[in-house]
């Protein structure tokens, strides 16, 4: 089967895992990306390792990619660039401009040589203003983005979810096929920019985009306690007896009453409940109580059972090992098993997003440092075996 | 007016709520011509908001107009075969069909992949399903009610507080770029080959994806990754929370010596830098707890004002804790058009709506309108771009299929 991106070739300059990433996404979909490792590569590949010393965090970021060792620091090195560059199509990259700008190649350097260059990038808070050289660090825009402070219970610390650096993933991956389909009718590359600081924004784009609105009101700026929730059948989360929380999504109460009514062993046409304003407003907390009751008194698999019994929109609060065995998630491809060359039969992220005539599929997990550097200078750059193996014994290259 | 990515791109979008209408967004923001069709009793529920009492609005329905924004409407009743019959045209003329409808209502209403690739097999059929197109589950499903399978709420928290949702629409938020970045792949492999495809980007997929990291590391055998942790164990106390007196700040740094005596220094706790528990980086990992705890102390008593100034003059990452008073002043977020101002007909007045989270630097994207009154374009579209005759238009009526 063919794949969409089979004639985009990318240069990966990533050092954080969410804009890594981003490369792989293109690469599960077929584009030939190039990983740009470095020399001297202390340490070896970065990532995070299993008890086994399995790399279960590069073979995800780095899948599907080719890796080209090379010292920058030589002359021969940036030749070596300056030629990769005239073959590529698009450039990816979450360095810092000053990095990019040593080894010329930020956008204005690239441009001159490449105007037909899609070149994206991520940054922490974006290209412009007083904060856009600080660091992409997730937890920093994750900070600024006004959500920390009030998803949790009440008197409980910050939490930081991570969502923001995700949601960069795909926005970088997003903004380039657009770039790329432009490119495609009129011939013109460009620069797509993203940030940690836009991404953690569009996470959390409801209550801020109401905070936006509204200008003000303490239920968007402080937590609210469980109990207190604006909708007793909407966003909120009750106890069941083993301790698994269930979480029910109703906004339109009206529908789903009697069903919730009868499952949680409440009369449906009590007085206090039978409408939905008495629901949401009039007795909202003495509501919220009633179902705290009424869930308290049976398990999880209980109120899953009934969920699934009705087609209600509720479900129970899991944990990952529910995906990890979910014969759905299997089904579609979100967690994959493979066969490890070295670990054997693992389980890892497969593919979110399906597509019937160009899926996504997994052609190699990470490169080792340098695994491609001669192919690539062979094929795509036109060196002889003879030069290739000159660069490598000079230090230009490794492989 | 600077140039537009997708000049010439035509979407219909048949999406009610929030990771479908994003979606579409996204391709309108982008200059794509994005027709939202709606039933003419009520349009996409999402109009209704207001009523639901679950989400605060204020005198304008923000939750509807700017995800839906740049955006036309028009009306049909897809229940008879005579509304079936106009999107069939319109179907002829799109590039794009967008739906987060379940699919046995798609089916329904003749609406299947099958039946609209026979009308124009160049389209691109692209749902937002709950839980995947295959392996049969099929239930409602909310942002929420999803999230909650993943896994990803249960280790938030402190150990024994309840599990956390990631914010009102963050995974729907999610699925809706997810869904935007599939249908520009499927558009870019048609400019290549003429051929359309159908794709699916589900609530349940994306947000597995948006457990990437700690999901990734539970499949490789690390139990602990799924279990809540609390901010008073975690392995580099150099890279936490801490409390000041009014806010948090968020001190992002690497356990090494340098930068432990640097903290130490600009928090003027001299007794923490000297103290041998915390001499070097196992030890302040083996003394986390402790270390910590003293660090509290001594955040607690000033103000997240001046900490941070201390902090920035020593050259510690960190950011204050913000919250969205602060955030919706932000400069940064207001120069970046991360933030921007649009006209609002609900109020006749210009507010402030989320702007533009990717800047493409010759087709940047643009917000001309918020969403659509329900149906407005109706007309226009059926005789300009459908080229249906008055008389025609006014026998759709007269069946009801459009209003």
């Amino acid at each position: 089967m063919s794949t969409a991106l089979d004639d985009i070739v990318v240069l990966d300059l990533t050092r954080t895992f969410s804009a890594a990433l981003s490369a792989a996404f293109l690469a599960d979909f077929g584009a030939g990306v190039i990983r740009l490792d470095l020399l001297p590569a202390e340490g070896g590949r970065g990532g995070a390792r299993s008890a086994e010393g399995w790399n279960y965090e590069a073979d995800l970021v780095h899948r599907n990619k080719q890796s080209l060792a090379l010292n920058p620091g030589t002359e021969q090195g940036r030749k070596l660039l300056v030629e990769l560059l005239a073959k590529v199509d698009v450039v990816l990259t979450d360095w810092q401009i000053d990095e990019l700008q040593d080894l010329g190649l930020d956008y204005a350097a690239v441009e001159k040589q490449r105007p037909d260059v899609v070149y994206g990038r991520v940054s922490g808070f974006g290209p412009v203003g007083p904060d856009s050289d600080k660091p992409p660090i997730d937890e920093l825009a994750a900070a600024r983005t006004g959500m920390m402070p009030i998803v949790q219970q009440p008197g409980e610390p910050p939490v930081y979810t991570g969502a923001g650096a995700m949601h960069s993933t795909v926005l970088l991956a997003f903004g380039i096929m657009t770039a790329l389909v432009h490119r495609q009718l009129t011939g013109e590359g460009q620069c797509v920019d993203t940030s940690l600081f836009a991404a953690n924004m569009y996470g959390a784009s409801l209550d801020l985009q109401a905070f936006l609105a509204i200008g003000h009101g303490d239920r968007l700026l402080n937590p609210i306690s469980r109990k207190d929730v604006s909708n007793p059948m909407s966003g909120s989360l009750y106890p069941s007896s083993d301790g698994r929380w269930v979480t029910l999504t109703m906004p339109d109460t009206d529908r789903w009453w009697p069903d919730l009514a009868e499952a949680v062993g409440i009369d449906a046409d009590d007085e206090r409940f039978n409408t939905h304003d008495k629901r949401c407003e009039d007795n909202r907390l003495a509501l919220i109580e009633a179902l705290e009751a009424g869930f308290v008194r049976q398990p999880g698999a209980h109120w899953r059972g009934i969920f699934q019994a009705k087609q209600m929109s509720a479900d129970v609060i899991e944990q990952f090992d529910y995906p990890a065995k979910d014969p759905q998630v299997l089904a579609n491809r979100y967690i994959m098993e493979l066969d490890h060359p070295s670990f054997g039969a693992v389980k890892s992220l497969g593919f979110p997003l399906f597509m019937s005539e160009t899926p996504a599929r997994l052609e190699r997990l990470a490169p080792c440092i340098g695994q491609h550097s001669g192919v690539i200078l062979q094929e795509l750059l036109g060196y002889s075996q003879d030069a290739i193996y000159q660069l490598t014994s000079d230090g230009v290259i490794a492989q | 007016m600077s140039k537009k990515a997708l000049e010439g791109i035509r979407v219909l979008d048949l999406t009610v709520w929030f990771q479908g209408p994003v979606s579409a967004q996204y391709l309108a923001d982008f200059g794509a011509d994005v027709i939202k069709v709606e039933r003419p009793q009520g349009g996409d529920q999402a109009r209704g908001v207001r009523s639901i009492k679950s989400l605060e609005i204020g005198d304008w329905n923000q939750y509807f107009l700017v995800i839906n924004r740049n955006k036309k409407s028009i009306a049909i009743d897809l229940k008879k075969p005579e509304g079936q019959e106009i999107m069939y045209r319109l179907v002829e003329k799109s590039d794009v069909f967008l739906s987060n409808m379940a699919p046995a209502l798609l089916e329904a209403w003749g609406l299947s992949y099958d039946k609209l690739k026979e009308i124009n097999p160049k389209l691109i059929y692209a749902t937002n399903t709950g839980y995947g197109r295959f392996g049969g589950v099929s239930k409602p499903s909310f942002d929420m009610t999803v999230q909650a399978l993943t896994g990803i709420m249960a280790r938030l928290g402190e150990p024994g507080q309840p599990p956390i949702y990631l914010g009102m629409g963050s995974g729907d938020a999610f699925g809706g770029i997810m869904s935007a970045f599939g249908i520009m792949l499927a558009l870019y492999q048609r400019n290549r080959s003429g051929e359309g495809q159908c794709l699916d980007a589900s609530l349940y997929g994306a947000q597995l994806y948006l457990a990437a990291p700690l999901l990734q590391s539970f499949l490789a055998g690390n139990k602990g990754t799924a279990l809540q942790q609390s901010r008073k164990q975690v392995e580099n106390p150099l890279w936490n929370l801490y409390p000041g007196s009014d806010k948090w700040v968020y001190i992002c740094e690497p356990n090494s010596d340098e930068r432990f005596a640097l903290l130490c220094k600009a928090l003027a706790a001299d007794e923490l830098a000297g103290d041998k528990r915390f001499g070097s980086a196992e030890l302040r990992t083996e003394h986390n707890e402790a270390l910590i705890a003293a660090l509290d102390a001594v955040t607690s008593r000033s103000s997240h004002g001046d900490l941070m100034a201390s902090l920035d003059a020593a050259g510690i990452v960190a950011s204050p804790v913000n919250n969205l008073a602060d955030v919706i002043k932000d400069e940064q977020a207001w120069q970046n058009n991360y933030f921007m101002k649009a006209y609002c007909e609900e109020v006749k007045r210009e507010v402030d709506v989320r702007g533009l989270p990717v800047a493409l630097s010759k087709t940047p994207g643009q917000i001309n309108t918020l969403g659509p009154q329900l149906g407005q374009d109706t007309e226009i579209l059926m005789m300009d771009l459908l080229q249906y005759e008055w008389d025609e238009i006014e026998a759709f009526k007269a069946k009801g299929a459009i209003p």
